[in-house]
């Protein structure tokens, strides 16, 4: 069972332009306004925004509720109680989000006012875009191109661009270091990333997402045949998104914040929530490429397919809360040798392992 | 048909990097402005900040930088390979393998002689 976001929206604005405002506008006299309001263009354009807001909202949602999660967990990992503003503390982002809104913007004087102030729309603009391809359902999504998963791993690999130019433009020595860290780590960590795909791409022989799922359903899930890749695929995630066993790039300890110490309000505040924005990227590729995506066992049919992708999600982001909870930073000599020299090899291997599996077609 | 595909990809490009910009422009009726010099400087942990960070860093990532592009290509390759690997000829998929195979041997070449240039 799943919403047809995409059929339940046109038919809605459908009714809404052409059976409500169109006679309306009739009645008092626009007749050319109201058949452009009718045409098919405009319809087809109200419906995309439409969906587009939505989907984007469901995605703000998702990402503050797993900062909440992160929070909650954590708190209790460490034997504290976590956030309490609301019931169950649900309310403390929204509180901050506040906070954030009434702290004075300072761009410091040695800054370059035009990137630093770029920088940040880049990051959290690129890592809002990225919600664009991930399909909640079979009905529910933005775009579905052919090549989705190719995509979102593109955007994907647009943020340490961001993070590069906003540590250079801070003008600090912090920052400067954070950022090159970044993208140092980002650039190694990106090809055990791309090549545990890979595996998945040759037995499902798409680069859809939706198809990706429909194979799944049909023969097994992806973490089965492919648990290596993806053990190395959870670790580039980690990696990617810069969490805390590869979190070099803002260890406070040695770097204040990283290339985040300049920022301050409102920019620190959206920078963060971009970060959840993408672990939510994150984790909801791992779902949908490993786990199945919103595929369920038949005798739990009735509970719809966006609330059983959304639980997985939640699922694959508490593991990221557990390795944070529970791993400590690694060490900054170490963290190219592991990307390079052991996930490299590991994610070769399981390329190997994917073709040997689909030349006996045992998957 | 590529522009039904891809204009709701457009459309959410455009409200994704429109949002960021909205909400600093939105920030500014509500946020205080008290400038002071102090607030201004750049943060070095209370120390006076020497020198400027604009200065020719060495590079010292620049091998992995050169293998990163190298694989990112291999990569790309692989995925256009990968997606069709059922239909391909034997030979196709042995001679792909054979491309990889050296690439790595490559890298691991490279990733060896590095440990000594490290610094």
């Amino acid at each position: 069972m799943y919403i047809d976001i995409w059929q339940f929206l046109g038919g809605l604005v459908h009714w809404l332009l052409v059976d409500i405002i169109g006679p309306i506008l009739g009645w008092i006299g626009f007749h050319g306004l109201e058949s452009w309001l009718g045409s098919p263009g405009v319809l087809n354009f109200v419906t995309i925004l439409l969906v587009a807001l939505i989907v984007f909202t469901v995605g703000m949602l998702v990402a503050i509720t797993h900062i909440w999660q992160e929070r909650k967990t954590l708190g209790r990992l460490m034997d504290r109680r976590g956030t309490q503003v609301g019931p169950i503390g649900l309310f403390q982002n929204f509180a901050d989000g506040l906070k954030v809104l009434v702290k004075e913007a300072i761009i410091p004087d040695a800054a370059d006012p035009l990137v630093y102030n770029a920088a940040p729309v880049i990051i959290i603009g690129v890592s809002l875009f990225m919600f664009v391809t991930i399909p909640y359902s079979q009905g529910f999504y933005v775009a579905n191109p052919q090549m989705s998963v190719l995509l979102t791993l593109a955007i994907f690999s647009l943020v340490p661009f961001g993070v590069l130019i906003g540590g250079w433009a801070s003008n600090n020595k912090y920052t400067l270091i954070g950022g090159l860290r970044a993208a140092a780590q980002i650039i190694a960590y990106e090809i055990p990333l791309l090549l545990s795909v890979i595996g998945v791409i040759i037995l499902a022989g798409s680069l859809n997402f939706m198809d990706i799922v429909a194979y799944q359903q049909s023969h097994v899930w992806m973490v089965v045949p492919m648990i290596l890749g993806f053990v190395v695929f959870i670790i580039s995630m980690n990696a990617e998104l810069e969490r805390v066993p590869f979190d070099l790039p803002e260890a406070e300890a040695e770097l204040v914040e990283g290339w985040m110490t300049e920022f301050g309000g409102m920019k620190f505040g959206l920078i963060m929530m971009s970060e959840y924005a993408r672990g939510f990227v994150g984790a909801s590729i791992a779902t949908l490429l490993f786990l199945g995506g919103w595929d369920m066992p038949s005798f739990l049919q009735f509970i719809p397919d966006e609330l059983w992708f959304l639980a997985k999600v939640f699922a694959v982001f508490g593991l990221f809360i557990w390795i944070r909870g529970a791993m400590p930073r690694v060490r900054t000599d170490q963290i190219l040798a592991i990307g390079w020299k052991r996930l490299l090899p590991l994610a070769a291997i399981n390329i190997f392992i994917a073709i040997i599996f689909k030349t006996l077609g045992w998957f | 048909m590529l522009l039904d595909t891809y204009l709701p990809i457009a459309i959410f490009a455009v409200i994704a990097l429109g949002v960021p910009i909205f909400a600093f422009w939105l920030n500014r009726f509500f946020r205080p402005t008290k400038k002071t010099a102090l607030k201004t400087e750049t943060y070095e942990c209370g120390e006076v900040p020497i020198g400027t960070a604009k200065i020719q860093f060495h590079f010292q990532f620049y091998m992995f930088a050169i293998i990163f592009v190298v694989f990112d290509l291999i990569t790309v390759f692989l995925m256009i390979w990968a997606l069709d690997f059922a239909n391909l000829s034997f030979d196709a998929k042995m001679l792909m393998l054979a491309f990889f195979g050296l690439l790595l041997v490559g890298v691991f070449y490279a990733l060896r002689k590095e440990e000594k240039l490290w610094i």
